[in-house]
């Protein structure tokens, strides 16, 4: 919310803000979804925002302010700054709920032939025969001798 | 006689009934577009992807959304509200753990500025929901230390909406350029800072004048007399840096071409 002295109101045609949708870190009510936003932002802005451009009722909207660590020292003993960042949780209206969703599932690997994929599975196979010790041992270590 | 009167008065209130109809439907279109006219289509875009997202906009579009300029003052706007809500800041669930996501190339400026200016508000809109979409999976990805499918997508979004940006500022100085005479929308002029330098100092609107402002006043835009030297030794600092980055480059193409003599020399 760009607030303007006196009137009329600013209004903001093509709107340089960009949202983002987080996994919560701690357990939120099955209603909420939680966002990154920029600083600028306010709750009205981040109502009106998913109302007109996602169509997607909002019911209440509750901000808060990351502070980004300072702490960190880089090689020349620095301090290196992580950026502050605006959460905002929105509470979903008509009784909606939202999971956040498994985007990046395991999927199993399937190697094709004659590929790089291919050659590197072999190699550390064979690494992994090699390190393994003398099966006529049974089980027993190398440090006893014989 | 009176029965053809009587057909005539039900004809005319009967077109009356759908004339009043017709005026109601199109205030309602007149107010819907006024208030939300920053819903977006998939008509146009570049990429791929948003084309196969909204598989049917026509459907999903409701009556009254329907653009018939009837009342001619209104200027229609074919929109398409999005059905899906948060999953739009998803991915389409079929690309989801793929290694790379096909895209298109970026829009250039030479292209934009062919459009009109109702598809470039349509299109600032669609980019805007795409990179929202780009950077919730960026944070995903992250948070569970996986890859995310093709990273180029969001360098490519951002280079359009610069872009887009560009055209629409381009137009509006035309614009204005023409209506006023002036070229920038804010008044603003050259002034000198307490540091030597001189920039763009922007007007801001105040309720008194500058003579009566405390604080105004003790901004001074002039250099004081011992901040004078200092400019000096600030431009030589800046030359000897620049003559020493020269140097250093000549010194390595020397030492590479004393190494590997047949190399051609790399063109700056």
């Amino acid at each position: 919310m760009i607030l303007t002295l006196g009137n009329p109101q600013l209004r903001i045609f093509r709107p340089n803000w960009f949202l983002t949708l987080v996994r919560p870190g701690r357990e939120q009510p099955p209603d909420t979804a939680q966002f990154r936003i920029p600083m600028e932002m306010t709750k009205y802005d981040v109502k009106n925002y998913l109302e007109k451009i996602y169509n997607v009722p909002v019911g209440a909207v509750r901000t808060r302010i990351q502070f980004g660590s300072n702490k960190k020292r880089n090689h020349l003993n620095q301090k290196v700054k992580q950026p502050d960042y605006k959460v905002a949780y929105v509470q979903l209206a008509q009784g909606q709920t939202f999971t956040f969703p498994d985007i990046y599932p395991e999927k199993d690997q399937v190697v094709a032939e004659g590929s790089m994929e291919e050659m590197q599975e072999k190699f550390m196979e064979d690494e992994k025969q090699r390190q393994k010790l003398d099966p006529r041992r049974g089980g027993v270590t190398e440090w006893f001798g014989l | 006689m009176w029965e053809v009167t009587t057909a005539k008065m039900a004809a005319s209130s009967a077109a009356g009934r759908v004339l009043t109809l017709c005026k109601q439907f199109q205030n309602v279109l007149r107010i819907s577009s006024a208030i939300n006219p920053q819903h977006c289509t998939a008509n146009i875009t570049k990429y791929q992807a948003h084309v196969y997202r909204e598989k049917s906009p026509l459907v999903a579009v409701p009556f009254w959304y329907s653009p018939s300029s009837s009342a001619g003052q209104c200027r229609a706007l074919h929109t398409t509200i999005s059905r899906r809500g948060l999953e739009e800041f998803f991915d389409l669930p079929e690309n989801w753990g793929e290694a790379t996501v096909k895209s298109g190339a970026p829009w250039t400026a030479k292209q934009l500025r062919t459009k009109s200016n109702e598809d470039l508000h349509k299109l600032w809109y669609v980019l805007l929901k795409e990179k929202n979409m780009l950077l919730t999976i960026e944070q995903e990805a992250r948070r569970q230390r996986a890859q995310m499918p093709s990273p180029e997508r969001l360098r490519k979004v951002e280079r359009s909406i610069i872009r887009l940006e560009t055209t629409v500022k381009e137009r509006e100085t035309a614009l204005r350029l023409l209506q006023t005479g002036q070229e920038k929308g804010r008044p603003g002029t050259w002034r000198r800072n307490m540091f030597g330098y001189v920039y763009w100092y922007r007007f801001k609107e105040y309720a008194i004048p500058w003579y009566m402002n405390k604080r105004y006043k003790r901004k001074r835009f002039y250099t004081p007399a011992f901040v004078q030297p200092h400019i000096r030794l600030r431009i030589e600092k800046h030359l000897r840096d620049k003559a020493r980055k020269a140097n250093r480059e000549k010194e390595t193409l020397m030492k590479l071409k004393k190494k590997l003599p047949h190399i051609k020399v790399p063109a700056s």
